[in-house]
């Protein structure tokens, strides 16, 4: 092998990524060029051309006309994100580390619960919603973003304590701690990257969710998801408004994508039982 | 040691979860269950205690073979044709992308970052972008245009071009056919590694397969008359922002993959005679052969359970891109038919589970032996 | 069957210094061991007679070919790895196959030279298992069946061993001299452990901070350290070191460590005149741990130039007893008789073979000769 078919081989590499970059990228920018368009100047034979003037009004207008939604988001990713993150932490100490009769039976049975096609549980789950009160809020939503990310949460921070060795925790039981004081002293302060993980990968999923925000919610209780579907699945869309929609709904996830991916992507092999 | 007493608590802490997840999936799925084999949808359906009386499987016999739910079986066919094209175009591009990556290039890091970055997004803002991207007179088809080319002329996702259409009448003969494939595929395997009486039971299933597909399986009457089905080429614009979106997970599956072969076992191969591609062909695929069906897996449970993306990119009253996980929303939520709209539903989890329910458990066996 | 050359072979890692110019002829059919502490760059020059590194300089020869430029696969050699690099996908018999497949070696040679491998190391059983079904030691093995089939004109092996427990390894070390005696295929064998090396080499090549520091059959590096670091690094326990002064007493030669003096021996210094320009001089005085005998055990005539040390510690091993003594600023083990008094806490005579010191250049290290 001579050094210049090596070298040939390399710059072929370049090319394709470089190529396939631009690709990823191309929509992207569109999204961006589109969104700082003036109405008028959006036509669909000139819509790769970056805009010659900026044209904030979208932003600003996008963000007067869904501030309630990203409210809504807000609340309901944080809220669930802390619940079912906390509520997996305890769960995943307990299949990991006290691990009881039938545990490792029923552990399948949890993670089944985040693979399920939803629309399987919708029905009783929205006459139960309505049978408590709960139907349309908020809080209904919340209650349910918790219970179905338990499987995930439980299995990151399972594999997670996985990784504590035993002796760590008999060690402590000798010195006179119980289920709490291990968990308190030992096993709390070393899953900080575990809760990273969790509380990304959560509140990624939350804040994108949409199947359970339409079904389950009124206007006022509606997440930034269903705001958006709703103002690009109309007819003779204004196309400014969207993009620069989808870019304040995107801004959260990327940003955690951007600065923390390195968990993100931990939680994502996680979730095909790789991580 | 662990005292009962401590057992206990450990036991009280995950108690509620357990029983939230006992109702809210295996109760609710019962429920579901249960719901899609009654009538639940005829008359005052919203009422909050409503008039239900049990109908058994007539639900689903009326979506496979009631001539007024025509529209569920062009989802199935859409949602099986999502499905290959969905899974099989993350592996390619995701395959490809990963080996370069793997080749140590420069800037591995930014690249990654950009293939990687739609995983992030919602399924609603990719919906959105793309949505605008597959315009029929602008964004992907204007963009020959800046080089010269003539302009696409495709109308993307509000296409009513069909191809390959057969008749949904054949279904047990084509299921016997597939039958057939399955049982010789498995005798040629068993012959191939020496197992000669398998070989020749495989051969004869196969046979009887071939058989039925042409004589029995032509006389069960699905439908009283012909029902046309094939590939809506509207899809073509969902699987691309589909690819888009998910073929990053892909890369980093594989990506992790490849990172994951010792540079002993590389190093071993090259020292034995290995050239890259050999190398590549015959250790480095084999070794990520676990991966590409975890892969296969759980993208394929993806494209089954697609809803958000078609939703908002071509809208779910659109009859070409829509498959069973969004008419079962129109039908249980738009038109209130909960009983119909529960038996897709009861359909979608069967599908589902046939594919998560051995790979949950041979994954958390292989993993309890390490 | 080949020679095996290196000339002024170097290789940087950025700043790092992996082999510092390195100069070795290993003969055909020769097994050489190549030893030294983790990070000396010996398996750093093993990888690069390999291939799998590029040397920074010099040439490289297998077999009298220059194959500076030649890729990994055509230089005709097969390789040992430490974690024994089995495809875990192939079975144990397509492992070894493997290799000649790719060379296109018809199907009945592959067959004939698989089985003839599997006979050879005593897993033809095992033929049909997946890497994982195996022991470390039947691993062990494959690794050695598939660098055997390839009928190398060279074996490289990266510390073979180290991953077995201590009894396999004992018994593997036979078996894979044992198999050099039969093929009698060029061996270049690399390891940290200095009991491999000595039992197994024709040769000892020494490493250290990427440095060749001594190359011999194994007794001469045992009997002649060039240098302190090979004459701490070859043996077990240690060569015993003390700092001290060479003066002069009339016609004798005496070695001055404070707390007591040793009469260099006039053969010693007939032998390596260069002591005498040593006189007034700070040099390092080397002892091993056999050469020094409880005095109270000697016949009365041997008692000469007795030391009085502070036993601090005993190891008793069975069969003798490694005492721990200080004396004055100097610590010293000796490998006395079982029989000894000697106690913790206790001080106790010694005697030191002086017939097999050593004396270092204390600036040099270097053996004074």
């Amino acid at each position: 092998m001579s050094a210049r078919k090596v070298r040939w081989t390399r710059v072929w590499i370049y090319v394709v990524l470089v190529l396939a970059a631009v690709l990823y990228l191309l929509p992207l920018y569109m999204t961006v060029a589109t969104s700082l368009k003036a109405p008028a100047d959006i036509r669909l034979d000139t819509a790769w051309e970056f805009p010659r003037a900026l044209h904030w009004d979208s932003y600003r207008t996008a963000w007067q006309q869904f501030s309630p939604q990203l409210r809504n988001s807000f609340v309901l990713a944080i809220t669930a994100t802390v619940l079912s993150t906390v509520m997996g932490s305890m769960n995943g100490y307990v299949f990991s580390k006290w691990r009881f009769r039938g545990s490792e039976i029923i552990f399948p049975l949890v993670l089944f619960g985040m693979f399920i096609p939803y629309q399987s549980i919708l029905i009783p789950l929205f006459q139960f919603l309505r049978s408590t009160g709960l139907y349309g809020g908020l809080p209904g939503l919340i209650l349910v973003h918790v219970v179905y990310g338990l499987p995930i949460t439980t299995l990151i921070f399972r594999n997670f304590y996985a990784q504590i060795p035993d002796d760590l925790l008999e060690s402590a039981t000798l010195d006179g701690a119980g289920f709490f004081g291990i968990y308190g002293r030992i096993v709390l302060p070393l899953s900080v990257p575990g809760f990273v993980v969790t509380v990304i990968w959560q509140f990624t999923q939350i804040w994108n969710e949409f199947l359970w925000a339409v079904t389950l919610t009124r206007p006022a209780a509606q997440p930034i998801t269903v705001a958006l579907a709703n103002l690009a699945g109309g007819q003779a869309v204004q196309w400014n408004l969207p993009m620069a929609g989808s870019i304040l709904a995107a801004i959260p996830t990327v940003l955690i994508y951007i600065f923390l991916g390195r968990y993100f992507i931990r939680g994502l092999l996680a979730g095909s039982l790789k991580g | 040691m662990k005292s009962r007493q401590e057992r206990l608590i450990a036991l009280a802490m995950v108690a509620p979860s357990l029983v939230l997840l006992a109702i809210f999936v295996y109760g609710f799925i019962g429920q579901t269950i249960y719901v899609s084999m009654s009538d639940w949808g005829r008359g005052a359906a919203l009422a909050l205690d409503p008039d239900i009386s049990f109908i058994g499987l007539d639900n689903f016999k009326d979506l496979f073979t009631g001539f007024l739910d025509v529209r569920f079986r062009q989802d199935m066919v859409n949602m099986v044709a999502l499905s290959i094209l969905f899974v099989g175009g993350c592996l390619v591009v995701g395959l490809v992308l990963a080996t370069l990556l793997d080749q140590g290039v420069r800037g591995e890091g930014f690249f990654r970052t950009v293939f990687l970055f739609p995983m992030s997004l919602s399924f609603i803002v990719t919906g959105t972008i793309w949505r605008w991207m597959l315009q029929p007179r602008g964004g992907i088809n204007v963009l020959p245009t800046l080089v010269g080319l003539p302009r696409i002329e495709f109308a993307w996702l509000t296409s009513r071009e069909q191809i390959g259409r057969w008749n949904w009448q054949d279904v047990p003969t084509l299921l016997g056919l597939l039958l057939a494939v399955v049982f010789f595929v498995l005798a040629a395997r068993w012959w191939l590694a020496g197992a000669r009486r398998r070989a020749a039971a495989g051969g004869v299933l196969a046979a009887a397969a071939l058989v039925w597909a042409f004589t029995a399986a032509t006389k069960i009457e699905v439908l009283p008359f012909p029902e046309y089905h094939g590939f809506n080429l509207a899809l073509i614009g969902i699987v691309l922002a589909g690819v888009w979106q998910m073929s990053g997970y892909t890369m980093a599956l594989f990506l992790a993959g490849l990172r994951g072969i010792p540079d002993e076992v590389r190093e071993a191969a090259r020292v034995d005679g290995a050239s890259w591609w050999q190398l590549y062909r015959h250790v480095e695929l084999p070794l990520l052969k676990p991966i590409i069906w975890s892969a296969v897996i759980i993208l394929g449970h993806i494209a089954l359970k697609a809803f958000d993306l078609i939703f908002v990119m071509a809208g779910p009253d659109n009859a070409a891109t829509s498959v069973p996980a969004i008419s079962m929303y129109l039908t249980a939520f738009r038109g209130n038919q909960f009983a119909k709209g529960a038996a897709i539903a009861v359909v979608l989890l069967t599908l589902v589970s046939v594919l998560i329910v051995p790979y949950l458990v041979s994954t958390l066996r292989s993993r309890e032996e390490n | 069957m080949a020679r095996v050359v290196l000339e002024n072979v170097s290789k940087h890692f950025g700043d790092v210094i992996a082999v510092n110019n390195a100069n070795l002829v290993i003969e055909d059919q020769e097994f050489v061991v190549l030893v030294g502490p983790s990070g000396c760059g010996k398996s750093t020059l093993l990888r690069m007679v390999a291939g799998l590194e590029e040397p920074t300089s010099g040439n490289i020869y297998i077999g009298d070919r220059l194959v500076n430029d030649v890729p990994p696969k055509d230089r005709d050699i097969a390789m040992v790895f430490q974690n024994y690099a089995l495809y875990p996908h192939m079975n144990v018999y397509d492992n070894m196959a493997f290799g000649l497949k790719l060379r296109r070696f018809a199907k009945d040679e592959i067959d004939r030279r698989v089985r003839e491998a599997a006979a050879i190391l005593g897993i033809e059983n095992l033929l049909h298992r997946k890497p994982r079904q195996l022991s470390g030691g039947q691993r062990q093995r494959v690794a050695v069946g598939r660098a055997i089939v390839r009928e190398p004109a060279a074996f490289l092996m990266d510390e073979p061993l180290s991953n077995l427990d201590a009894k396999l390894r004992v018994q593997m070390r036979a078996e894979l001299s044992q198999l050099h005696d039969r093929l009698k295929t060029t061996t270049i064998y690399v390891t940290h452990d200095q009991v491999e090396a000595m039992t197994m080499g024709d040769r000892i090549v020494v490493l250290k901070d990427g440095v060749i520091q001594q190359v011999g059959a194994p007794l001469e590096i045992y009997e002649n350290p060039e240098n302190v670091f090979v004459g701490g690094f070859i043996g077990s326990p240690a060569m015993n070191f003390m700092n001290g002064v060479l003066k002069r007493d009339g016609d004798d030669y005496i070695v001055d460590l404070q707390a007591f003096r040793l009469k260099v021996p006039e053969e010693k210094v007939q032998k390596h005149p260069k002591i005498k320009e040593y006189v007034d001089k700070p040099v390092v005085f080397g002892i091993r741990p056999e050469d020094i005998a409880d005095a109270q055990l000697l016949p009365e005539e041997e008692r000469r130039q007795v030391v009085t040390a502070q036993v601090a510690v005993t190891e008793p091993m069975g069969s003798e007893v490694y005492v721990h003594f200080e004396a004055g600023e100097h610590r010293f083990i000796g490998r006395l008789d079982a029989a000894t008094a000697a106690r913790a806490g206790q001080s106790h005579p010694v005697v030191f073979d002086l017939a097999k010191m050593h004396l270092f250049d204390a600036a040099t290290e270097k053996a004074i000769r």
